[in-house]
Parts: structure tokens; C-alpha cells; sequence
């Protein structure tokens, strides 16, 4: 897989997943363009790479009024892209009871709504190469009910359509849009989200990950070969890498 | 299976009565029996769906839905002079037809509120200790659209997705308290709604890609809400979690 030549936009580098996807993707040779509401993040990740094929961006990505403003700027400082990885988003397990309406609605616009508005910024005419690749970090959580986390799953179902129609309506440029359906990941057991879960007495939910919890870098080599071109014909797919908790 | 259902003394609330297959469902109901309770945003509609029903001692409750903070106190309201439910049918939706670049977050908002924000909150309100009656049935209508991808329907086709996301989740952490949720999913059928759309796109049904995989043709609101009666009654006590289509074959094809 090589990514020499693709200038590649990253939203959401805070996450252990979404570093190592940016990680991945450098050393195959693109040039990335990292951005996140975390400052720390961007600036970790630039010091260990060092100033070659990187640039940051710190704005707020879920925000709609900087979404707009922010991709018009930085396409127009960095020139067209070739792909974009969404790896931004909220997790969060919460019993119905408590499921209030201002959750929803977070919930829904950080992990799915945030992603149309960039796509719909980013594919304007000129700011995405034909060809091109865009991947949705989404999970199983899209096509499996889970206790307590009917928002997240609803937002991660609604990502996954999203997906589906924007590669039917960009397919005129010849531009593929694809999620990824992860399982439990390393870099999630360090997140409250799935104490809480454990907590919840679904320790047997990893369990049915039958080969056991998957890598960030198994994450991020999936990512890669989805925005290389390697593979041009695969497009409104919602890629299974979940280590058999699906079957 | 039993031979006719009967919704004698059971009372259904349904949203979006007011047209298409919402409107349909309440007469369905009505007819069996049921006492209803109608939602919608218009009252003019509403009124004229109140006067086709079977039956007396309906209820009707005007309620733009996209409002999600006001859905608790009004769900409050209604139990304290309606007692509580059997059956809840989520019919509102709003269809929203737009290119990528027509997308703005002011409407996606409005449709992921409309359509699947409000349908949450009422199941939250609704499946409260004292707001049920034993074996509630929950029935959210989704579209095809939810698993496949068409263009200009981007918004809409997240907010069907999230529904049936939603009604898997809530099935599951329901179940403790015997209540069922399913959705059901129409493919073109034959509403105010489709016809409208016909109108603006300037299609008609011999379209060649229109109805060419429901190859069973156009489908009406009544083989709909006859699902939509089967889901909300004991003989499919053993159905939750589902999303079953009603698209006259397309979801195969």
C-alpha cells in the first residue's frame, strides 16, 4: 500500500484510534492534515512526526459554524484532497431513563451530523480529487443491540446510511465513501465508556469478539488500504473488523 | 395464529395520524376496536382524521414533535387524563429530499429531531413505571432508505437508520418490563407524500428505476398498517428487536 502523493485530512486525532490512522497513513507516504478541538493532541502527534507532510488544524470540529469556515480555509492554504478519515466522535454508555433529549442530540451531531457537514465542505468543487476516498471510523454498535447505549447506536446506524448515500451521490466524481465496523479496540479499554460498560455486567460482550480484542493498527491498516488505491471499487460498504462479534 | 385481532379496551397513541400511513393505521385501529390517541401539527388534518374513525372516545393532541424538550410534560399531560398506553405508533416523519450541497445543520436537525430524536424521548416518557399497561407494544415506522442508499436522501436516510438502530436498543433494555419494539419498513407507498415527490421530480410510476425492484408494485398505506396491527397485538408476543420490511420484495432484490 502506498500513499505517496495523497493529501489526506484527519478529524479526530485525540483518540488512540484516530492517532494511529494518522500514524499509519503518514508513513505510507501522505501528507496529512490533522485536526481536532484538542490542541494537545495535534501538537503530540507533530512533535513526533517532526514537520515533514503534516499540518494542524485546531478548531471545533463538531461545531457547525466552525466547520464551514475552517475547510474552506484549509483547502484553500493546502489545495485539494484525496481522501478524509472521520475519526472523530462521542462515545457513551447512559440507561434510557436518563437519555435526555440534549444527549441525543450531542451524540447525534458528533458522530454523525459533523461528518456530513464535512463531507458536504470538503467535496465542494474543487477541494476533492476525483478518485478519492473518504472513511467513517463507525463500530457494531451500528448493527447490534447493545443495553444502555441506544443513542450511540442510533448515531453510529445513522453515520453508516449517511455513508451509503453520499457514495451513491459522489460516485459521479468517482469519489468512494465506505465505514468501518470496529469491535472492542485496545485503545477503548481506556475509556470510561467501557468501564461503564463492564460494569454493566457485559463482560461477556468481549467475549463474543471470539478472536479476541483488535489492534489500533489493525484499525488503521484497514483505513489505509481504503484510501489507497489499491481498492477503487469499493464504495458504500460498511467493512466488518470485528473479530467475529457480529457473527 | 389467531384468526381476527381485537384492540377491544386497549388504547394505541399514534403520531403522525394526520396523512399516508399514520392516517391509515388509526382507521385500522379504530375499526379493531382500539381507543386512540392522535398526534399531529396540523389540527385542521387532525380533525378531519377524528371524523373517519370507527368508534367514539378518541383523543387528539396538537404537538409539532421537533420540540423534544416539551415532549415530557406533554406526555405528563396526556397520562393524567388518558391513563396509560398498550400500544405506541411512531408515524411522523418528515421526508426531506436535498443535494449534498443543499444540506444545512438548521435541517438536519429538524429531521434527525422530527424523525427519531422525538420517537426516543416519547418511548422514554412512555415506558415509565405506571405509563404502560402489561405487554406494550412499540411500532416506529422506517423506510428503505435506511439500508439503502439512494441520492438526496442523506439526512432522511440517517434518521430511518438511527430508528432502527434505536428500536434494537430499545427492545433489548425494554424487555425486563415486557414491552416489544419493532419498526417496519415500507418501501414506495402509495401517500400524499410519494405523490408529491412524483410531482416535484417530475416522475411518474412507469419511471423505469422508480418501482423496478418493489417488484410487487406501488404498495398502499393499508398493507402497512395491517403489519403495524399484527406488531401490536399478542399473536407476535414473541417479535421484538425486528425490523421487518413491507416493500413488496425490494430489500431482497
Amino acid at each position: 500500500m502506498d500513499l505517496t502523493g495523497h493529501q489526506i485530512l484527519v478529524t479526530g486525532v485525540s483518540s488512540g484510534i484516530g492517532r494511529e490512522i494518522a500514524l499509519r497513513i503518514h508513513e505510507l507516504g501522505a501528507r496529512i492534515i490533522i485536526a481536532d478541538e484538542n490542541e494537545d493532541s495535534l501538537q503530540s502527534i507533530c512533535s513526533f512526526l517532526g514537520s515533514r507532510r503534516i499540518t494542524q488544524y485546531a478548531f471545533g470540529i463538531y461545531n457547525d459554524r466552525e466547520i464551514e469556515p475552517n475547510i474552506k480555509k484549509i483547502t484553500g492554504e493546502q489545495g485539494p484532497f484525496s481522501g478524509f478519515v472521520h475519526c472523530s466522535g462521542t462515545g457513551g454508555a447512559r440507561p434510557l431513563a436518563l437519555t435526555k433529549p440534549s444527549f441525543f442530540q450531542k451524540m447525534m451531531n458528533d458522530n454523525c451530523l459533523s461528518f456530513i457537514e464535512t463531507v458536504r465542505c470538503i467535496t465542494r468543487k474543487g477541494s476533492f480529487l476525483n478518485g478519492g476516498s473518504i472513511v467513517a471510523l463507525s463500530s457494531v454498535s451500528s448493527i447490534r443491540a447493545l443495553k444502555s447505549k441506544t443513542a450511540y447506536c442510533a448515531s453510529k446506524a445513522a453515520l453508516d446510511a449517511a455513508v451509503r448515500c453520499l457514495a451513491v451521490e459522489l460516485s459521479l466524481k468517482r469519489i468512494r465513501v465506505n465505514s468501518i465496523l470496529k469491535g472492542w479496540v485496545d485503545s477503548d479499554m481506556q475509556k470510561d465508556f467501557i468501564r461503564n460498560t463492564m460494569d454493566l455486567d457485559e463482560g461477556e460482550d468481549l467475549r463474543r469478539q471470539v478472536l479476541g480484542i483488535i489492534r489500533t493498527t489493525e484499525v488503521a491498516n484497514l483505513a489505509a488500504f481504503l484510501l489507497s488505491n489499491a481498492t477503487v471499487t469499493i464504495t458504500g460498504a460498511s467493512v466488518l473488523l470485528d473479530g467475529g462479534y457480529t457473527i | 395464529m389467531s384468526g381476527t385481532i381485537d384492540f377491544t379496551g386497549k388504547q394505541v397513541f399514534i403520531t403522525g395520524a394526520t396523512a399516508g400511513i399514520g392516517k391509515e393505521t388509526a382507521v385500522t385501529l379504530s375499526r379493531l376496536g382500539a381507543k386512540l390517541i392522535l398526534l399531529g401539527h396540523l389540527e385542521g388534518e387532525l380533525t378531519d382524521t377524528m371524523s373517519i374513525l370507527d368508534g367514539k372516545g378518541h383523543h387528539a393532541v396538537v404537538y409539532d414533535l421537533s420540540d423534544l424538550a416539551g415532549i415530557e410534560p406533554m406526555i405528563r399531560e396526556l397520562y393524567a387524563i388518558r391513563g396509560p398506553f398498550d400500544g405506541f405508533v411512531h408515524c411522523v416523519g418528515i421526508r426531506s429530499r436535498r443535494p449534498l450541497a443543499m444540506i444545512t445543520p438548521v435541517i438536519m436537525r429538524e429531521v434527525i429531531n422530527t424523525n427519531l430524536g422525538s420517537f426516543l424521548e416519547l418511548v422514554r416518557c412512555i415506558s415509565r413505571k405506571g405509563n404502560f399497561n402489561p405487554g406494550l407494544s412499540i411500532v416506529g415506522i422506517s423506510s428503505i432508505s435506511s439500508q439503502r442508499g439512494h441520492k438526496g436522501v442523506t439526512i432522511y436516510a440517517a434518521s430511518k437508520a438511527g430508528l432502527e438502530a434505536a428500536g434494537r436498543c430499545l427492545a433489548k433494555e425494554l424487555a425486563t418490563k415486557g414491552i416489544r419494539v419493532n419498526t417496519v419498513v415500507p418501501a414506495q407507498i402509495d401517500t400524499p407524500a410519494y405523490r408529491e415527490f412524483l410531482k416535484i421530480s417530475g416522475e411518474n410510476d412507469e419511471s423505469p428505476d422508480l418501482l423496478s425492484r418493489q417488484y410487487l408494485g406501488l404498495g398502499q398505506p393499508s398493507d402497512v398498517a395491517n403489519v403495524i396491527a399484527f406488531l401490536l397485538g399478542g399473536s407476535s408476543r414473541f417479535i421484538t428487536g425486528s425490523a421487518i420490511p413491507v416493500d413488496g420484495g425490494f430489500l431482497s432484490s
